[in-house]
């Protein structure tokens, strides 16, 4: 079984080689690798629900914004320590995709998908209104926030954690119940797949990944408001790495990860043109490599 | 107890579909097991009917009763856990998983604790079932393949294949027969005695009457969602009210009005050749799927293009009109070359085809489908046109307003040959036309096809029923794996000892057939 141990080991020794990497590289390299860390989980997370399940939610922050303010309100109320800031970060976000979906599963296709749209606006308009939270000024966390390479670390076991559930998943017979939903959810059902168990499987763990992520965001921040944390632009990114990338491929969110920092790396002077450029970029992608960069690369049809 | 006996006890079962009953007040019983036939024109309700046995949608009213359990409530996932498995008419795989995939998934949410072994699905029992599945199915060579690419009858194959894998006690079979050759269908009949004995009790719904006579100890006849009749099969099949509603006349091709059906002798002067392919090649990734085909076809003329499945005619037809570009060769029309146009060119220069599985668009009504087929430079013709293909399928013209695909098989045909009509073509492919049509509407279906040649439009015709094809023809081509191996008059062809070869299969010949056992 050499084989399937070949990728274990690549993982563990790219794992290695990212913890070192504040070792080396000062603070630049750090912030650049948290954020390429963050996208990562988001695009995996997202990756296993539109790719793999085919329920292309456009909810990402939704539970990017949750995450955030759980942490947040977590630290600053309760004195929670990070570990505890971030899981309840998580589980905050997973706990509203687990009320979210009896209704959301409602809706199928286009109309699930508006749907989580609709959700994630509702959400912070919701926010911006709650006095409780702290309204449209949101919150300032009270502890200080952590030195750069503390949160790169933070931000690495968490993306660590999203490619050890996405492996596990799609290795698991799970994966075939996944993919058969997406092709055809009716079909699905009728060769005996529970069809609403494995959609709420994915919707609540895709939620908790993002949730987490958001959080980190809290931390990395200091301070939140409810138009960047629930902001449209988490859930613009992670659609755009994700399909450059390549779509229900196990390597397409990293792909695409990479390219999305290179690109706004590249135009970080010009980040009135950075919208642009990006977009452009993801119509060619689509045009040129409709099934992600990631199919150029493997040649062979991507798996599922 | 009584109850032991019957497998399946359906009781004034109803189901509306937007005003329409699709199946009214029916009563039936299935034997546990008896392989019980259902036939009955297109349109009947029988797909519909297994529908409701299978979950796939709910009953208005009335009851199911499986092996002594109420399933009518039940989702179509606890159905199949129950134990019923089932196959849709147009396949529907899941087309990005592999056609192993598609079993493994199946398999795995199998019934549970059949029999005595498969307790616990371990993932080796798995792994065996699904490959011994995909080997009595004749699938194994494309186990890795992505099930989306699979040609039609493939489709088809995997289908029966997955619902294998769910190792059903009642199996639903709605028309996995269609499209078949004389030794395919042999095969697949002989695959369904093997599985009655296995699995127990089947609901075979099937044009192909060779199928029900030989797999089905009873059958029922549905029409317009009620049962009109349910016996012995000999007895049901000689039924003079059956033959009136289903049957038909049998294989007859009556001359359209007045038009001379067999074609007169060639005048001394052969009209121009309208089409003409030298040495045509396609390929499909590494396989060659048409080999230096050359092929005449003259002004009015009627060719069939016959040939067991996979032999190319789909892909030739495909090619002539654009669908598929040749890797070498030509093909011309009407003395200009076609080959390396876009599809949407050469239906512009007067080529219609009537694509294999009909392609209705389903968001369409039957007028919006005609109309989207007449080319922009004859819009001021269109109301004109319109009516001349109401004038040839009246029943068109009573459900204009209705969406394409909400119309029975037959009819959903007749809307696709109007279509292929409606830009006027002087030459129209018809791929496959009578492909899981009940007897008596592949009947008035081959008259309308003889009143079309009678107006003097040019036809190629793909057929698999080598007797309908050539008794429509004025000449023949016979395709065997990517190649022409034979040409000439319906009568020369019949003659050749070569076609029985060929088509019936006798040299055993290594096809897309189905090993029993």
């Amino acid at each position: 079984m050499n084989a399937a141990r070949k990728p274990l080991l690549i993982a563990a020794l790219l794992g290695a080689l990212l913890y070192c990497l504040p070792f080396a590289l000062g603070p630049y390299w750090q912030q650049l690798g948290l954020r390429a860390l963050q996208w990562l989980t988001l695009a995996i997370a997202w990756n296993l629900l539109a790719g793999y399940c085919g329920q292309v939610s456009l909810g990402t922050g939704a539970f990017v914004g949750l995450g955030a303010y759980a942490c947040a309100l977590s630290g600053n109320q309760l004195d929670a320590p990070i570990p505890v800031q971030l899981a309840l970060a998580g589980l905050v976000a997973a706990g509203f995709a687990a009320l979210a979906s009896v209704a959301l599963f409602r809706l199928r296709g286009l109309y699930f998908t508006v749907g989580t749209l609709a959700l994630a606006e509702a959400l912070r308009i919701l926010m911006v209104n709650l006095r409780t939270f702290g309204g449209a000024s949101g919150v300032v966390l009270r502890a200080a926030t952590p030195a750069f390479h503390q949160l790169y670390w933070l931000a690495l076991a968490i993306a660590a954690l999203a490619v050890l559930l996405a492996e596990l998943l799609l290795r698991s017979p799970l994966s075939l119940s996944l993919r058969a939903v997406r092709d055809d959810e009716d079909v699905a059902l009728q060769m005996g797949v529970r069809s609403f168990r494995v959609k709420f499987g994915v919707f609540v763990l895709a939620a908790f990944l993002m949730g987490l992520a958001g959080g980190l965001q809290a931390l990395k921040l200091g301070v939140i408001e409810p138009y960047g944390a629930y902001g449209m632009s988490w859930t613009i990114d992670t659609v755009a790495v994700v399909i450059i990338g390549g779509l229900g491929t196990r390597m397409g969110p990293l792909l695409g990860t990479l390219i999305y920092v290179a690109l706004s790396e590249a135009l970080r002077n010009l980040p009135e043109l950075h919208g642009a450029v990006a977009g452009v970029f993801l119509l060619l992608a689509i045009r040129f490599a409709p099934r992600g960069l990631w199919s150029l690369v493997a040649r062979r049809p991507a798996h599922g | 107890m009584v109850e032991a006996a019957i497998a399946l006890r359906v009781r004034a079962l109803s189901r509306r579909f937007g005003g329409v009953a699709a199946i009214e007040a029916l009563d039936l019983d299935v034997q546990a097991g008896e392989t019980l036939g259902v036939i009955g024109p297109n349109g009947a309700g029988k797909s519909t009917l297994i529908n409701l046995i299978s979950g796939g949608c709910a009953a208005d009213s009335g009851s199911i009763v499986l092996f002594g359990t109420d399933i009518t409530g039940l989702r179509a996932d606890a159905r199949t856990r129950l134990g019923v498995g089932r196959t849709y008419q147009i396949p529907r795989p899941f087309a990005r998983l592999t056609v192993y995939e598609n079993l493994e998934l199946a398999a795995r949410h199998a019934r549970r604790g059949v029999a005595p072994a498969s307790a616990a699905p371990v993932q080796e029992t798995i792994a065996e079932r699904c490959r011994r599945i995909l080997t009595r199915t004749g699938l194994d060579d494309v186990a890795g393949t992505t099930a989306g690419s699979l040609p039609l009858l493939r489709r088809k194959r995997l289908e029966l294949a997955r619902a294998l894998a769910l190792q059903p006690r009642l199996l639903l079979l709605d028309e996995i027969g269609a499209g078949l050759i004389e030794r395919e269908t042999r095969a697949l009949i002989e695959l369904i005695i093997d599985l009655q004995r296995e699995i127990g009790t089947i609901v075979l719904i099937e044009h192909v009457m060779d199928v029900i006579n030989a797999c089905c100890q009873r059958t029922a006849v549905l029409a317009s969602g009620r049962l009109l009749t349910v016996g012995a099969t000999r007895e049901v099949l000689a039924d003079a009210q059956v033959a009136a509603v289903y049957l038909g006349t049998g294989e007859r091709v009556p001359a359209g009005a007045g038009a001379p059906a067999p074609p007169s002798a060639p005048p001394s002067a052969p009209p121009a050749v309208l089409l003409s392919v030298r040495g045509a090649e396609v390929h499909y990734g590494g396989v060659r799927a048409l080999r230096q085909v050359s092929l005449e076809l003259r002004a009015g003329e009627c060719v069939a293009l016959l040939g067991a499945n996979g032999a190319g005619k789909t892909t030739l037809a495909r090619a002539i009109s654009g669908a598929v570009p040749l890797a070498a060769g030509t093909i011309e029309f009407d003395g200009a070359r076609i080959s390396g146009l876009a599809a949407a060119r050469v239906t512009a220069l007067g080529i219609g085809h009537c694509m294999e599985g009909r392609k209705i668009f389903s968001s369409l009504s039957v007028e919006e489908n005609l109309l989207l087929a007449v080319p922009p430079a004859a819009q001021r013709k269109a109301a004109e046109r319109l009516q001349r293909a109401y004038a040839m399928f009246p029943a068109l013209r009573q459900r204009r307003a209705h969406a394409g695909t909400a119309m029975s098989g037959g009819q959903q045909q007749m809307l696709a040959i109007a279509r292929a009509l409606m830009s006027e073509p002087r030459l129209v492919i018809f791929d496959e036309v009578s492909l899981g049509l009940a007897p008596i509407a592949v009947e008035s279906l081959y008259e309308s096809l003889a009143r079309i040649r009678a107006s003097g439009v040019a036809m190629l015709i793909v057929e698999q029923n080598i007797h309908r094809g050539l008794q429509l023809a004025d000449r023949a081509y016979v395709l065997a794996h990517g190649e022409i191996r034979l040409s000439g008059t319906p009568q020369e062809i019949r003659d050749s000892r070569e076609l029985r070869a060929l088509y019936v299969g006798e040299d055993a010949a290594t096809g897309a057939t189905a090993p029993a056992g």
